[in-house]
């Protein structure tokens, strides 16, 4: 199977991340999944380069992190956005659109 | 605030290591498991689901390893490993950190040392305002000294200076609890301490308003050590009364602590206006042109050049030699740093530093060279390890950097013993006071730059060395490495290696050889004929003009105490002088031919000695023709002298002038005796001619009294401090012991010299014998399985030997050669250093060779022995 994350633009990781949170907090297989589902099936990171993102998330204080059991019974720790986070995503998707509807306009300028 | 977050997560992570591993290890535990749940659901078996999710995602170890060296504190782990590591390897390999610690402490040690040396004895400036602008005034005829109406002179005519000081060194008697002390001071004119800028510790420094009329200024300036160890500190000393020579002087105030005059080597106690000079010295001087006793010492004005400086000062000679033509024929003035008397011990010294520092960056380059071989044989011996730690997936910067760790570490732990080494050495020298009646003392602090230097140097050297083959190891193919296929590499590297031992060997060659010759040449000093036997004479000194004697009531105290002395027991001859040959107190006089229609030119400058009858009986000096002096040689009878051998050749060009008369003071002097030549002023003089007057003819103060006992030197002395005692219990009495003791001084150069030439070559053999050795014991163990191979098909230990040894000795015997061409060069430098050295003795060059070879052979020992003992199975096995 081929490892799809590798596709993934650098950093865009952590925004992905962020906004699978804003909707609800989750575990780390949660946002992987989901991740998935929202790009249906393109991106699928693989659990080093997720966590990795988690423990800079978490270093940065944009998301905090706390375990919990979860619907199978099984314990995971479960991570929220914080206020830092919210602002932070607020802003990276804002610039997200600015630079992709740039980009989009330099290659479809013929 | 997120900085702070991530500082403690990480410190967390690096102190609470278990738990947060523990935590991530439950996280992606639960991660995997969910994934696994989820292809459970879609009809996997778990055994089936786990693995296709450890397929798809790589091991958990993996992930973990890649989430942790995400932090920051991952690298501190990292170096941390390294270092754990690192200690451990040294560990066991207890040799090489012995001997690579050894050459470190040796190399940087010595280096810090000797440089800090240099540093106190040539290079510190002077501790005073703007150093760099100080000049010292030689003269071509009197050297250092020049006469105190020509000082004025140029003090008040110069146009290129801001101030010129001039000072003497000078000796005076202080009134304490415990009697008169004899101190040294200087003699100081009143801009001394502001031309220098000084500021005071205490009260103030005397001025040019303090210094105008002969005797009407006497106060005193402490120096700081003076103030605290004479005074105990006292506070209130300011304004307080010391008295010098019997004779009350102020004190004004305190120098600094640091400052201890102008010159790096001599730590005076007071300073004095030079106006008092008439109180403090017996003769006055002030106002004549033709006694040279003063220093002077310049601040050169702002963007003045010191040959701008000289031409005005020689424009300013110019005139004086119209004005005074007899006094200042010849005057030209140069320029020399001060701090050391000009070029008079300035000049001898800088050579010496010159040399010892060469010699000690021949050694750190020696230090260098061994520990790159030792290093580059220890990398080479290790690519098999490390090709295994590359194979199990450590990544490449990772070896190389473990490898360069275990460089850092050796380094600064040699660094550390070198440090300790190098304050171990200056803090003896420093306390070490030379064995003379003169208050010599450097101060010697170890030099950070010149230790960090040390160190860096090391340290790159080791690096490169260490570096070089872990980088060719770690691009090297693991697979044949770890095979063992590195045997049949980097042979083009064991060049390098041979380079690095014949420069060893060499090295150490002309560094042993320069010990030896040193050596031989202080065994040839001592030896040497004086001119006199100082052996079983002591001597005791007296200044009766200080202690306030009258002419007339010195030549009857002189009398009587030589009468005391004549009858102590014990006592075979008895004497007194003005001073004793090789003693720091010489003194010169002009004599002429004896011929008619002189010329100035005609002029030769002999050293003379004030004596008594039975000087010559008691320190042993022969006298070759004629008579000794006599009682009856007193001021009404005619004028006479004894002459040195060379003085009878130089002015009369005759073995024996008895009878014969030559100028002096007006009237004719008549020769009576011949005494055979010696030593006077240094021990590296060439013959001198040396006039001896008998003293009842020429009183002097100075009196040195000599006795010649079989009693041992202690016990005499003490004697004869008792007889003056009872003559005049207040009189000090200096330069009190054997005579042998007192040319301890003259023999000073030369010992030093020759211990510190000694030193280096103890060390330069450490060096080449670990060298050697290293050397050896690389080829052991790059052919032990050749070896095997061989024992196996039949070598003979014989055979073995000459297969392990036959390289080392061809590098030995280019080594030597080299080393001996070398020796011959540096010899000349040597001779030139210490006196009596033949730079191109036999002797010492064939039994360097031939010691040179035995540490060959005593290095190579062991790992010759090794390479006997090994065992064929088990160096085949090796494949």
């Amino acid at each position: 199977m081929p490892d799809k994350s590798s596709d993934l633009v650098q950093g865009t990781l952590d925004m992905l991340v962020l906004k699978t949170l804003a909707l609800e907090s989750m575990h780390g297989y949660g946002i992987s999944v989901r991740i998935e589902q929202m790009s249906k099936g393109v991106f699928r990171p693989n659990a080093g380069s997720l966590f990795l993102a988690i423990q800079r998330l978490h270093r940065d204080g944009l998301i905090d992190g706390e375990w919990k059991t979860s619907e199978n019974q099984r314990r995971a720790k479960y991570y929220a956005l914080t206020e830092k986070g919210r602002k932070r995503l607020n802003n990276e998707t804002r610039e997200w659109g600015r630079q992709a509807a740039a980009i989009a306009r330099i290659l479809e300028a013929s | 605030m997120s900085l702070l977050r991530n500082l403690a997560s990480g410190i967390r992570a690096l102190f609470r290591k278990e738990q947060v591993d523990r935590e991530l290890d439950e996280e992606l535990r639960a991660y995997q498991e969910m994934a696994a749940e989820e292809k459970m659901r879609d009809g996997m078996s778990r055994k089936e689901a786990l693995r296709a999710v450890r397929l798809e995602q790589g091991s958990l170890e993996l992930t973990k390893q890649v989430v942790r060296s995400g932090g920051w504190e991952s690298l501190v782990e990292a170096c941390w490993q390294d270092l754990r590591f690192g200690l451990r390897t040294l560990r066991k390999s207890p040799g090489f950190t012995a001997v690579a610690v050894l050459t470190l402490a040796l190399g940087i040690g010595a280096n810090t040392a000797v440089f800090s040396v240099v540093n106190a004895l040539v290079l510190r400036p002077l501790p005073v305002e703007r150093p760099s602008e100080l000049a010292f005034l030689e003269n071509a005829r009197y050297g250092p000294s020049q006469s105190f109406p020509n000082y004025k002179d140029l003090r008040d005519r110069n146009r290129t200076f801001t101030g010129l000081v001039g000072y003497r060194i000078a000796p005076m008697e202080l009134e304490t609890k415990r009697g008169a002390e004899r101190i040294w001071g200087y003699l100081a004119t009143g801009n001394y301490f502001n031309v220098l800028g000084i500021k005071p510790a205490l009260g103030r420094f005397f001025d040019q308003n303090d210094d105008v009329h002969p005797g009407a200024s006497p106060y005193a300036v402490l120096s700081y050590g003076a103030w605290q160890s004479r005074f105990g500190g006292d506070p209130f000393i300011v304004g307080k009364t010391i008295r010098l020579n019997r004779l009350p002087y102020t004190v004004l105030g305190v120098a600094p602590p640091d400052f201890h005059g102008t010159e790096l080597f001599y730590w005076p106690e007071v300073w004095v206006p030079m106006m008092m000079q008439p109180r403090i010295e017996s003769s006055n001087w002030l106002d004549d042109h033709g006694s040279s006793n003063t220093f002077v010492l310049g601040r050169l004005k702002p963007n003045v050049s010191p040959a701008e400086a000289e031409a005005d000062l020689n424009a300013l000679a110019a005139e004086m030699i119209r004005q005074f033509p007899d006094q200042n024929d010849g005057l030209h003035f140069k320029l020399a740093k001060p701090g050391l008397i000009g070029n008079m011990i300035g000049g001898p010294a800088k050579a010496f530093a010159l040399g010892v520092l060469t010699l000690a960056s021949l050694v750190l380059l020696a230090a260098c060279t061994n520990l790159a071989s030792m290093f580059t044989a220890r990398a080479t011996d290790r690519q098999r390890e490390l090709a295994v730690r590359l194979a199990i997936g450590a990544g490449r910067s990772r070896v190389v950097r473990q490898v360069l760790t275990e460089t850092l570490v050796l380094s600064l732990v040699g660094g550390a013993a070198g440090y300790l080494l190098a304050s171990f050495i200056s803090s003896a020298l420093s306390r070490m006071r030379a064995p003379m009646d003169f208050p010599v003392q450097f101060n010697i602090t170890v030099d950070w730059r010149v230790f960090l230097f040390a160190l860096a140097g090391s340290i790159v050297a080791a690096g490169l060395a260490g570096f070089a083959p872990a980088w060719r190891a770690s691009r090297t193919d693991p697979n044949a490495a770890v095979r063992g296929a590195s045997a049949t590499l980097g042979h083009s590297r064991l060049a390098f290696r041979d380079v690095l031992v014949v420069i060893q060997v060499a090295l150490c060659f002309v560094l042993v050889s320069a010990s030896f010759l040193s050596l031989r040449g202080l065994q040839h000093a001592l030896q040497m004929n004086l001119g006199f036997q100082p052996q079983h004479v002591s001597t005791a000194a007296v200044e009766l003009n200080l202690a306030g004697y009258s002419e007339e009531r010195g030549r009857v105290f002189q009398r009587q105490a030589l009468e005391a002395i004549q009858q102590l027991p014990g006592v075979q001859s008895a004497a007194y002088s003005n001073s004793v040959p090789l003693s720091i107190d010489q003194s010169h006089t002009d004599v002429f031919p004896d011929k008619t229609d002189l010329q100035p030119s005609d002029r030769i400058t002999v050293v003379y000695y004030q004596v008594s009858p039975g000087f010559f009986e008691t320190i042993g000096t022969p006298l070759l023709a004629g008579r000794d002096f006599t009682w009856r040689d007193d001021a009404k009878s005619p004028r006479v002298a004894i002459v040195n051998l060379a003085f009878a050749k130089r002015i009369f060009r005759a073995d024996s002038p008895i009878g014969k008369t030559f100028p002096g003071w007006g009237n004719p002097v008549e020769v009576v005796g011949v005494v055979g030549d010696g030593k006077y002023e240094t021990l590296t003089e060439s013959q001198q001619p040396v006039l001896f007057w008998p003293i009842l003819q020429s009183y002097n103060s100075t009196t040195t009294i000599e006795v010649k006992s079989s009693l041992p030197s202690t016990q005499m002395v003490s004697e004869v401090r008792q007889a003056i005692t009872k003559l005049d219990p207040d009189l000090p009495l200096y330069s009190v012991g054997s005579l042998e003791q007192m040319l301890d001084s003259a023999f000073l150069p030369t010992r030093t010299a020759a211990i510190a030439l000694s030193a280096f070559g103890v060390l330069a053999i450490m060096l080449a014998a670990t060298g050697i050795n290293g050397l050896v014991a690389y080829a052991v163990s790059r052919r032990t399985h050749e070896i095997g191979i061989r024992m196996a098909i039949g070598a003979r230990p014989t055979e073995v030997l000459l297969l392990v040894l036959g390289k080392t000795a061809a590098l030995l015997a280019f080594g030597s050669l080299v080393g001996l061409t070398l020796a011959l060069a540096a010899g000349q430098v040597i001779a030139s250093i210490v006196y009596e050295t033949q730079p191109h003795d036999p002797l010492i060059m064939v039994s360097v060779w031939i010691g040179v070879a035995l540490l060959g052979l005593l290095a190579s020992w062991a790992p010759a022995r090794r390479a006997l003992r090994v065992d064929p199975m088990v160096a085949l096995r090796y494949e």
